[in-house]
C-alpha cells in the first residue's frame, strides 16, 4: 500500500484556552484531490498549518507521504507546495524576481510550465509587488507554488480574490496536477470549486471532522429535495415520517426526505399533485445540513 | 419622532467619531509615550542639578570643574559647551541639553514612523481612510496627534524640572526651567515632522526611520564640528541641534533661535500633509517606478536577500560610524587637554601610562557604543518585523528550516556588529593620527571590538525574547537598552549601590582605550549574548510561528 500524502494521528491544537482542533485523524491518498470545507474557525487553516509545520501541535502528529511534519520539515517541504489565502512578499521585488528568489528557495522548478503559468494567469513579470493588485499578488503565489510540480499542493482559500477568467484558470491547473498524479488539499469557501475539482470531501465543524467521502456517498446518505406543485390545496405533509424543513409557497411545496421517500408518496395520493421534482442535494445544502442553516438560505452562503 | 431624532444625532456624532479615529488613535499612543518619556526626562534633569548643588557647595570645587572643562574644545563637540558650570542652572543644562535633546529627536523619529508609516504599513489606515477622512485630513490628525504626545512630554518634564527648581540648593525660576524644558523638547518636535516628512517619501518604516536618522546624525555631526573650535561657531545656526543649544536655557536665553526650529517644524509639517494628499495609499515619494523591466542580479538565498533588502540601513550605519569616528579622533587631542589641565587628572592617567588623547577618547567612545546599541535593536526588530509580516512564511513553507533562517540572521547581525566596531577603531585611528594625537592602531582597534559587546549582549537578549515572546521583542529589547544607558548616565553621579551599576553592560564595559578592555567581562557578556542566542533559537525551533 503506498504512503499517504497526509496523515494525522489525533492532531489537536489549542491557543490558550481556545481549541481549535480536537485530535483529528484525516487521510488523503497519493493522488487524490481532497477538499476541505467548514464555516470560519472550524479549523481549516490551523489544520493546513500544522500540516505545514508553522504551528506545533498540541497533541497528536501529521505526516506527509511518511515524513513527520514537524520533525522532518525540510524533507517534507520539499515534497509540497504551499499556497496561502493572503499573499505577504516583499513590496520591492518585482514578480520575475520574486518568482526567481522563491523557485531557488524550492530548489526544484519546472522553468517552462512556469512561463506557461504566468501567460495563462496574465502576470506581467516586470511590475513590482507594490504596484500588484489583491489578486495579481494570489496569482504570483500560485504560479509559484504550481511551478513547483511538487507532489502535494497544499492550497488554503487559492482564488481569493481572482477573477471568474482566472479562477477558470485555477481549475485547470488542479485538473493538470491531478492528472500528472499530484496530490491536492483544497481548503474553500466555494463550494462550486470543490464540487468540481474534489475526489474526497472532508467537512469540519469546531474542530473536528464531521464528514468525510465522496459527494456520491455523502448525497447518498443525505437527505432528497423534493418539489411539489398542486392543483388546489397543498396538504400538511409535517407529520409524514422522514420529511423535514418543509417550505410552502402558494401551491408549491418544497421540502426534504431522509430515508424511503414512499411515506411521503403515499400522504400525497389523491392530493391533486400537478408537478413533482426530485433531485439530490447540492454540496451546498450538504454543507448546509451539517450546519444547521435553512436551505433558503443557500444563495447568500455560495457568494465567494 | 424624538427617537428618531436622537437616533440621526447619535449616528451624525458617529460618523465624526469615525472621521477623526486617525487623530484620537494617534493622540492616545502619543501621549502616553511623551507623559513616560517626560517622567524619564525630569527625573535625569532633577538628579543632575541636586547631586550638583550637593557634590560641588564650595566655589573653590566649582572653579576647579571650570578649569576642567570650560572652554574645552573636545568636551564640547561630545556634549556642547560648558558654560556658566560653577552655577547649578549652567552645569544642569550642559549636562542634560546636548543628551536630552537627543533622545526626544530620537523618540520623535521613532514615534512619528511608527504612528505614520508603521499604521499605514500595517494597512491600520486603509480602512479609516475608505470613509470620509481624505490623505491629507489623515495626515493631519496624525500631525495633530503626535504634537499632543509631544506637548505631554512637554508638560511632564517641565513640571518636575519646575518642582526641582523651587528647591533652595537648585535655585532655578519657573520661567527658566520651563524654557528649559522648551528646548528640550524642540528636539522632539522638530524630529517628529522629519519623520512624518520621510515617512511619506519612504515605502516602509525601516526606510522613513533610516532616512529620518541620517538627518538627525548629519545634524550632530554638523553641531559637533562647530563646537570643536570657537571659529566655527556660526556653523551652529546651520543645524537643527544647533539651534537647541542656542536657545542657552538657564545661562543666557537666546529666543531668536526658536525662529528656525518654529521655520522647520511648519515647512515640514505643511510638506508632510502636501505630500500626503499627493501619493497612493501605501506607497512613497521615492521609488514610485511601478515596474523593473530587466531582472536584477539580485541574491536568490533568503539570506542575501535580508542583506539586499537592508542594505541602505546598514550602509547608513556605516557612513555614521565612520563619520563620528573621524570627528571623535580629530578632536582627540584638544579633548585629551582636559587631562593636562588637572594635575590630580594627569597624575592619575600618567601612572596608567595613558595619554589625555587616549582618555578622552574612551568617554568618547561609550557614543558609539550606544550607536552600536541601536544596530543591535534595528537587526533584532527587523527579525521579528519579518515573521510578523508574514514574509517568513513565504521561506518556511520551503525546504528551509527555521534554525537556518535564525541561523544566518544571527550570524548576519553578529558580522555587521563586529565589522562596525571595528570600522569604529579604525575611523576614530585615523582621526586621532589626522590630530597628531598620540594613539595608537591596536589600543583603538581593541577599544572599538569593545564597544560590540554591550550590542552583542543585546542582540543575544534579542534573540531570546524573539524565541519565547515575540510579540514583546521591541518592548523588552528597547527596555533593557534604556535602562543599562539610564545607569550609566545616572548611576555614577547618585553613587548607586554597585550591584545595580553591574547590572548596566555599559558600566561593565571598560572605559578603553584608557583603560585596558576587560576582556573578562566582556566574554562574561559574550557567554551571556551566546547563552540567550542558543536558547532563542532552540525557543523559535518549537514554537507557532506569530503574526502581529
Amino acid at each position: 500500500m503506498k504512503t499517504p500524502a497526509i496523515e494525522t494521528f489525533d492532531l489537536a491544537k489549542n491557543y490558550g484556552a481556545t481549541r481549535a482542533l480536537l485530535g483529528l485523524d484525516l487521510r488523503v491518498n497519493e493522488g487524490e484531490v481532497v477538499g476541505c470545507l467548514g464555516p470560519n474557525g472550524a479549523g481549516k487553516t490551523t489544520l493546513i498549518r500544522l500540516l505545514l509545520g508553522l504551528l506545533i501541535p498540541s497533541r497528536g502528529r501529521a505526516e506527509i507521504f511518511g515524513l513527520d511534519a514537524r520533525r522532518d520539515t525540510v524533507a517534507a517541504h520539499r515534497r509540497l507546495a504551499y499556497v496561502p489565502g493572503e499573499a505577504n512578499l516583499w513590496p520591492s521585488l518585482s514578480v520575475a524576481e520574486t518568482l526567481r528568489l522563491l523557485g531557488r528557495v524550492h530548489g526544484k522548478i519546472d522553468l517552462t510550465y512556469q512561463t506557461e503559468l504566468i501567460d495563462r494567469f496574465s502576470l506581467e513579470p516586470s511590475k513590482r509587488v507594490r504596484a500588484l493588485s489583491k489578486g495579481n499578488r494570489q496569482k504570483l503565489i500560485l504560479v509559484a507554488a504550481l511551478a513547483s510540480r511538487a507532489d502535494l499542493l497544499v492550497l488554503d482559500e487559492p482564488t481569493n480574490g481572482l477573477d471568474p477568467l482566472m479562477e477558470q484558470a485555477f481549475r485547470l491547473c488542479v485538473h493538470e496536477a491531478k492528472e500528472r498524479g499530484q496530490s491536492v488539499l483544497l481548503s474553500s469557501h466555494i463550494l462550486s470549486e470543490v464540487e468540481a475539482l474534489c475526489d474526497q470531501i472532508a467537512i469540519l465543524r469546531a474542530g473536528s471532522l464531521v464528514e468525510m467521502g465522496t459527494l456520491a456517498e455523502m448525497r447518498h446518505l443525505s437527505a432528497l429535495t423534493v418539489e411539489v406543485t398542486f392543483e388546489r390545496s397543498v396538504p400538511d405533509v409535517t407529520r409524514v415520517p422522514g420529511v423535514s424543513s418543509v417550505d410552502v409557497q402558494d401551491l408549491t411545496l418544497r421540502c426534504q426526505v431522509r430515508g424511503s421517500v414512499e411515506p411521503l408518496l403515499n400522504a400525497l395520493a389523491n392530493s391533486g399533485v400537478r408537478e413533482l421534482l426530485s433531485r439530490e442535494p447540492s454540496l451546498e445544502e450538504l454543507f448546509l445540513t451539517h450546519y444547521g442553516a435553512p436551505a433558503a438560505d443557500v444563495a447568500n452562503v455560495n457568494a465567494p | 419622532m424624538s427617537t428618531l431624532l436622537s437616533s440621526s444625532t447619535s449616528a451624525v456624532s458617529r460618523a465624526q467619531r469615525s472621521r477623526l479615529a486617525i487623530g484620537r488613535v494617534t493622540t492616545r499612543k502619543a501621549v502616553r509615550s511623551g507623559a513616560v518619556w517626560g517622567v524619564v526626562f525630569g527625573l535625569y534633569i532633577a538628579i543632575q542639578a541636586l547631586t550638583y548643588a550637593t557634590s560641588y557647595k564650595t566655589l573653590a570645587a566649582r572653579h576647579l570643574l571650570v578649569r576642567q572643562f570650560g572652554n574645552n574644545a573636545g568636551i564640547s563637540a561630545l556634549v556642547g559647551p560648558a558654560n556658566q558650570i560653577d552655577t547649578v542652572p549652567g552645569f544642569t543644562a550642559w549636562k542634560c541639553l546636548t543628551v536630552l535633546a537627543i533622545i526626544a529627536s530620537v523618540w520623535g523619529i521613532l514615534t512619528s514612523t511608527k504612528l505614520t508609516r508603521g499604521e499605514e504599513d500595517a494597512g491600520r489606515w486603509e480602512v479609516l481612510l475608505a470613509g470620509a477622512v481624505t490623505r491629507k485630513g489623515a495626515a493631519t490628525q496624525a500631525l495633530l496627534g503626535m504634537a499632543a504626545g509631544v506637548s505631554a512630554l512637554f508638560v511632564t518634564t517641565s513640571i518636575i524640572s519646575v518642582a526641582v527648581g523651587r528647591d533652595a540648593k537648585v535655585g532655578i525660576s519657573v520661567g527658566s526651567a520651563v524654557y528649559f524644558s522648551v528646548a528640550i523638547v524642540s528636539g522632539a518636535l522638530m524630529f517628529l515632522v522629519v519623520g512624518a516628512f520621510c515617512s511619506q517619501l519612504s515605502t516602509s518604516r525601516r526606510q522613513a526611520a533610516g532616512l529620518a536618522s541620517v538627518l538627525l546624525g548629519a545634524s550632530y555631526a554638523l553641531r559637533m564640528i562647530a563646537d570643536s573650535s570657537s571659529g566655527l561657531a556660526w556653523l551652529r545656526w546651520a543645524t537643527p541641534l544647533g539651534w537647541i543649544e542656542e536657545l542657552q536655557p538657564l545661562t543666557t536665553p537666546h529666543s531668536v533661535a526658536l525662529v528656525p526650529i518654529v521655520a522647520l517644524v511648519a515647512v515640514f509639517a505643511v510638506g508632510t500633509v502636501h505630500l500626503a494628499g499627493r501619493r497612493d495609499l501605501g506607497a512613497g515619494v521615492l521609488s514610485d517606478r511601478s515596474t523593473i523591466e530587466v531582472i536584477r542580479p539580485l541574491p536568490t538565498t533568503p539570506i542575501g536577500l535580508t542583506l539586499y533588502l537592508s542594505r541602505s540601513v546598514i550602509v547608513a550605519w556605516a557612513v555614521s560610524i565612520l563619520a563620528y569616528g573621524l570627528l571623535l579622533g580629530g578632536i582627540a587631542k584638544s579633548g585629551g587637554k582636559i587631562i593636562t589641565s588637572s594635575p590630580s587628572l594627569r597624575l592619575a592617567f600618567a601612572r596608567l601610562g595613558v595619554s589625555g588623547a587616549e582618555a578622552y577618547l574612551s568617554v568618547a567612545l561609550l557614543i558609539m557604543a550606544v550607536v552600536m546599541s541601536f544596530i543591535a535593536l534595528g537587526q533584532i526588530s527587523a527579525a521579528r518585523k519579518e515573521e510578523s509580516s508574514g514574509q517568513l512564511e513565504n521561506l518556511l513553507v520551503r525546504p528551509f528550516s527555521r534554525t537556518a533562517w535564525l541561523g544566518e540572521r544571527v550570524a548576519l547581525g553578529t558580522t555587521v556588529l563586529v565589522l562596525g566596531a571595528v570600522l569604529a577603531g579604525v575611523a576614530t585611528w585615523v582621526g586621532a593620527i589626522s590630530d597628531h594625537a598620540n594613539v595608537n592602531l591596536s589600543s583603538l582597534l581593541n577599544a572599538g571590538l569593545n564597544v560590540a559587546f554591550p550590542a552583542l549582549l543585546l542582540f543575544g537578549v534579542g534573540v531570546l525574547a524573539l524565541g519565547i515572546v515575540p510579540r514583546l521583542v521591541s518592548t523588552i529589547t528597547y527596555s533593557l537598552f534604556v535602562w543599562f544607558l539610564l545607569i550609566e548616565l545616572v548611576g555614577s553621579e547618585v553613587k548607586m549601590n554597585h550591584w545595580i551599576l553591574d547590572l548596566s553592560a555599559f558600566h561593565q564595559m571598560a572605559a578603553s582605550p584608557a583603560a585596558p578592555v576587560a576582556w573578562t567581562a566582556n566574554a562574561t557578556m559574550a557567554a551571556i549574548a551566546l547563552a540567550s542566542t542558543i536558547l532563542g533559537v532552540e525557543f523559535f525551533r518549537r514554537r507557532d510561528l506569530k503574526g502581529e
